[in-house]
């Protein structure tokens, strides 16, 4: 067996049964390994997408997506979306091929250092300098990628290792021993949680990636405290609870900011106090105190100081945090009493379609399995905040790196990942574009990925910071020299439909539904419809603007 | 300004000089001073790294502990910090 084979061995042992990826000269042995290794590869039509269709999977299956490119732009191209897994920390093994190991150095053909490019945007990286520790270097690979916080892996591996014979043995099984629990720490907050008045339970996507949303719905029931979560934590708890106050930060709702910035103890789950969530960080929840629990101890004072920061798997810490429901009615009532205040509302005069309103309709149409994936801008903002989630592994958004071009790979990474469930796109013009090629992808493996696209014909989340805050110059933000979207789908073949009416809306989305196929819902929107509220640059987040006056 | 003296210790792979110097450069932490040697059976290594800023010295030796090459990382807060350049 040579190198190749031994990989393409080593991942089926992993538990790989899919990889996305794009061949080229220096992994066309490992490609010659997959041609009949009995390991599913799909076909990209652009690294970059490769990336986004393992981070897809990741999300929606919680199992290590894996994704490989040949060296050189094959293997740059790859950086996007390894860094994209990196900051929303999703586990990815990602294998490149490199030039043989005598050319490394010699700026031979294709020839990159993706060693030295992978140092800032992967949990680990390795390159494979003898055959005989691939094996060991696979396993590994897994299981950082997967352990304590998740992240991506890149493994290079020069075309000379990928030819060279070896004899198979069995991999080192890897773990990574859980740390001990610090009492002292968990008998802190619960002192704080007993003390408390106003606490607010802050949410994360680390609960999601913990697998501990049991745990933290059972927390957040026992103890009675209102919740808010971050963009990733959509879907972790209960949408429906009357303490759930909605996402916080930038486009957070107003019950939400308002609630924490009233707050005296943040209990902060698996979020790291990003700076779309806090706004101006001196101002933000300044008479609160906060418990931090996290897999990652370099988040506790990071950005925000913790009074308490427990290193500890979640699903081990929340059980252990407190038997009792807080005597805090008083602060439930007013955190009720908010909620009833902000509701988000729906009537918008005139037939344009409301890309809010359109959104919750879809939602309402869809069942709780759906998983909707959406790209960056105006448009994933409105999917945060009018589409309904149960499961975090249902919302698939590309929230650290704001990543735009995740949703078409995104949404076909999680058609592979759960094909008995339905897997909506919700893109805008502008990200629409920057993937499009994937349409080709889609015809390619024949997958019924439901694309809803809302056409303004601008950036408009640019767009509308140049009307509020650059003096209405809108530079570089006019798309009004889009193509036709339906006809490009159509050379796919791929069936769709332009609406532009309120009244065509939930037609449209039925018959998109029931198409066996992919299809296209091509939605015209107005092009100075703005997503509120909206945090401004520099202000506390009590201060949200609501509209332009 | 503050200046610490870090003590790493590592397994010895080719690129652990630069993981280290990379993570402390991007986390806002500036070298002032370095010194690293390779054990004798080339398995492990040990850097010495002198380095300002204003950020608290955790926000550096937090992220270099989650580097998986690095075994150990101890800080020391230098009392007298060595002369500023200009």
């Amino acid at each position: 067996m040579n190198g190749a084979q031994y990989i393409v061995q080593t991942l089926k042992q992993q538990g790989v049964t899919q990889i996305f990826g794009y061949p080229g000269g220096a992994i066309m042995p490992l490609y010659d390994a997959l041609y009949d290794g009995g390991v599913e590869h799909l076909l990209c039509r652009h690294e970059q997408a490769a990336a986004l269709g393992a981070v897809g999977y990741a999300r929606a299956s919680g199992q290590v997506g894996v994704c490989m490119a040949t060296s050189g732009p094959g293997a740059t191209n790859l950086i996007t979306g390894l860094a994209d897994a990196m900051l929303d920390s999703i586990p990815v093994v990602a294998i490149t091929g490199q030039v043989p190991m005598a050319a490394i150095g010699t700026d031979a053909f294709q020839e990159v250092d993706v060693l030295g490019m992978s140092l800032s945007c992967t949990k680990h990286s390795y390159l494979v300098e003898n055959v005989e520790n691939l094996g060991d270097i696979i396993a590994e690979a897994f299981e950082v990628a997967r352990s304590g916080r998740p992240g991506p892996v890149l493994i290079d591996v020069p075309k000379n290792v990928q030819v060279a014979l070896v004899e198979p043995r069995a991999t080192v099984p890897c773990t990574t021993a859980p740390n001990a629990l610090d009492e002292a720490a968990l008998a802190k907050a619960r002192a704080m949680l007993a003390e408390a008045r106003q606490p607010i339970l802050y949410v994360g996507g680390g609960v999601g990636m913990a697998n501990a949303e049991a745990e933290l719905r059972a927390f957040a029931e026992r103890s009675g405290i209102p919740a808010v979560t971050t963009l990733k934590g959509i879907g972790t708890l209960n949408p429906d609870h009357e303490l759930f106050l909605g996402m916080l930060g930038m486009h957070g709702t107003k019950a939400a900011n308002l609630a924490v910035q009233q707050s005296d103890l943040l209990m902060v789950v698996g979020a790291r106090f990003d700076d779309r969530v806090t706004g101006k960080l001196d101002a933000f929840a300044v008479n609160a105190k906060v418990i931090h629990l996290d897999k990652d101890a370099a988040e506790f004072g990071k950005v925000r100081q913790a009074h308490v920061g427990i290193d500890a798997e979640l699903q081990q810490v929340l059980p252990r945090l407190t038997g009792e429901h807080l005597a805090i009615d008083a602060w439930r009532d007013q955190c009720k009493a908010l909620k009833a205040e902000h509701q988000w509302r729906y009537d918008h005069p005139g037939e344009a379609i409301y890309a809010p309103l359109m959104l919750k309709q879809l939602s309402e149409a869809l069942d709780d399995t759906a998983m909707i994936s959406c790209d960056v801008g105006q448009h994933q903002m409105w999917v945060a905040q009018h589409m309904r989630f149960t499961s975090p592994r249902n919302h698939l958004s590309s929230a650290g790196l704001g990543t735009m071009g995740f949703g078409l790979p995104a949404a076909i990474g999680a058609k592979l990942a759960r094909p008995e469930h339905e897997s909506v796109l919700v893109s805008g013009d502008g990200s629409f574009m920057m993937n499009v090629q994937e349409l080709g992808t889609l015809k390619r493996a024949q997958l019924p990925v439901k694309m809803v696209l809302l056409d303004n014909q601008r950036l408009g989340m640019v767009r509308q910071w140049q009307e509020l805050f650059f003096d209405g110059r809108f530079s570089e933000t006019i798309l009004t020299d889009n193509p036709d979207f339906v006809a490009m789908a159509a050379a796919f073949g791929i069936p769709g439909e332009t609406i532009t009416r309120k009244e065509q809306v939930q037609p449209a989305i039925a018959r998109m539904l029931q198409a066996d196929t992919a299809y296209l819902l091509h939605v015209r929107i107005s092009e100075e419809e703005n997503v509120w509220p909206l945090v401004p640059p520099g202000v506390a987040n009590d201060q949200m603007m609501e509209s332009k006056a | 300004m503050n200046q610490h003296n870090l003590q790493i210790e590592a397994q010895f792979r080719p690129e652990v000089l630069e993981r280290v110097l990379r993570m402390t450069r991007h986390r806002g932490f500036r070298v002032d001073d370095m010194e690293m040697s390779t054990a004798a059976d080339c398995q492990s290594l040990s850097i010495r790294v002198t380095v300002s800023s204003e950020r608290p010295i955790q926000l550096l030796s937090r992220q270099l502990e989650k580097l998986m090459n690095v075994t150990r990382v101890e800080t020391h807060l230098m009392e007298q910090p060595l002369k500023q350049s200009a």
